[in-house]
């Protein structure tokens, strides 16, 4: 990650298998205001150790779903991410 | 009115129904669904969920919004779903919708369940006998990330058409429907036909038709022309089959029997048609059977005039007497004239058989 602009700090949840690999329910995790939900989640799965999972996968930006890893994400200070493996409600 | 709630305890499925109550709804639809105990043949001791309860809730109400607008009259949705340990046959979820007729709650209800799978953030987690860590569920419907495997960002790149591979520059792609393909490929098959039957008639044309006669009517079989009946004033056309080589047409053919000889004489290459020649000819077989049948020989006869004598010979000779060769004389003319009378048998009166045997009588006595 490139710390080429303003960085705001963010607060990261984790659920499932995700939440046993990072070994915590939530964190905090410095990202720039502007990035690509590529680097960010290539960022999140260096930092919290989720490479084995990483394929599978979905980021959710202040409780709305990252569709595309293409898009660029604008993020505010205390803004809210959540790390999301395959679900399996109902 | 949404009634959308996360809970701990048992799922109250009376509670529900009054929730789903309403004057002026004749159906409703109530989805259960109920914890296993087994996947896959692993007994499954216990199991657990856990959501992401904000975001949870938000989702199971864009679904009731969902339904909303495509189902206009339901009346009332609730979307339950139970989190932490839920002990085996018990009811993790209920969804249920009410509505005037039955067909909106039904299929709303259906609709949700899948909606829930695929977008609601809840896991499950089984416990199995004889595995202490358990397996956290994944639904196949649930939302994926969308990148390929490799990570290769597709959007970054420009589009750009490969057309050197594959496809040979010439070949053209059609696309139409059955029924056009169906057609062309008649059209085409009937056009091939038509090739076809004009080719023969160039390759098998007889030399004697005039070539400049119009051969559209005319296969190679039958050569059929259209010919207009001298002095007719009529109109209509006549079609008549210009065959000059079958029997019928002898008169037009006057060497018809010429060449009938030819095909049953000699081939050993002659082709002049003399007299000479056919006295030479081994008709001599022919000849044979004539001359022990008692018949003249002609060779300028025609064969089957000649054949047909010999039948009739032999037919009258077996109505006189099946061993009549034994006798056969060898003047036929004699033979033809007189044949052999038939013997008849005479009835004779009383009186001249006693007049018979007077005369035998009278006859020893010189004796």
């Amino acid at each position: 990650m490139n710390a080429d602009g303003p960085v705001v700090n963010v607060h990261v949840l984790f659920f499932a298998k995700s939440r046993e690999l990072a070994n915590t329910p939530r964190s905090t995790v410095d990202v720039p205001t502007e990035i690509t939900a590529t680097e960010l989640l290539d960022h999140l799965v260096s930092k919290f150790g989720l490479t084995s999972i990483r394929d599978n996968l979905i980021l959710a930006h202040n409780e709305s779903y990252i569709d595309n890893l293409s898009d660029r994400i604008l993020f505010k200070e205390g803004d809210e991410l959540a790390v999301i493996p395959p679900l399996s409600g109902g | 009115m949404d009634h959308v709630k996360l809970v701990n305890d048992p799922i109250d499925i009376a509670h529900i129904h009054q929730l789903l109550a309403d004057e002026g709804c004749g159906a409703s639809s109530v989805f259960v669904g109920t914890t296993r105990d087994n996947f896959q043949g692993k007994k499954v001791l216990s199991l657990a969920y856990e959501a992401y309860d904000s975001m949870a809730l938000k989702e199971m109400n864009k679904i009731c919004s969902d339904l909303r607008s495509k189902w206009h009259d339901l009346k009332h949705i609730v979307i339950y779903h139970r989190l932490g340990t839920v002990p085996v046959c018990e009811a993790s979820v209920v969804i249920a919708a009410s509505s005037p007729h039955r067909s909106e709650a039904l299929e709303s209800v259906s609709f949700a369940i899948d909606q829930l799978k695929t977008r609601v953030p809840i896991w499950k987690k089984e416990i199995y006998e004889g595995d202490n860590n358990g397996e956290w569920k994944e639904n196949k419907e649930s939302i994926r990330p969308k990148k390929s495997k490799s990570g290769f960002n597709y959007a970054a790149c420009p589009c750009k058409v490969e057309e050197s591979h594959d496809v040979p520059r010439t070949l053209v792609q059609i696309r139409v429907n059955d029924a056009e393909l169906t057609k062309r490929l008649e059209c085409f098959v009937n056009r091939k036909r038509d090739e076809i039957n004009s080719q023969n008639v160039v390759d098998f044309k007889s030399s004697f038709v005039s070539s400049d006669k119009d051969l559209s009517d005319s296969c190679a079989r039958t050569q059929s022309t259209i010919i207009k009946q001298e002095q007719s004033n009529c109109h209509l056309k006549v079609r008549r089959v210009n065959n000059r080589c079958g029997p019928q047409q002898m008169e037009m053919r006057p060497n018809y029997e010429l060449e009938l000889n030819k095909l049953m004489g000699s081939r050993d290459g002659q082709t002049d048609p003399t007299k000479e020649m056919r006295k030479s000819l081994p008709n001599s077989r022919l000849q044979a059977i004539e001359s022990y049948m008692g018949l003249t020989t002609d060779n300028e006869e025609n064969i089957f005039s000649r054949i047909k004598r010999v039948e009739n010979r032999l037919l009258q000779l077996e109505s006189i007497s099946p061993e009549y060769k034994h006798f056969t004389k060898r003047e036929p003319s004699s033979m033809e004239a007189a044949p052999p009378k038939k013997i008849r048998k005479k009835s004779y009166s009383v009186q001249e058989l006693s007049a018979f045997i007077q005369k035998i009588k009278n006859v020893s006595e010189f004796i």
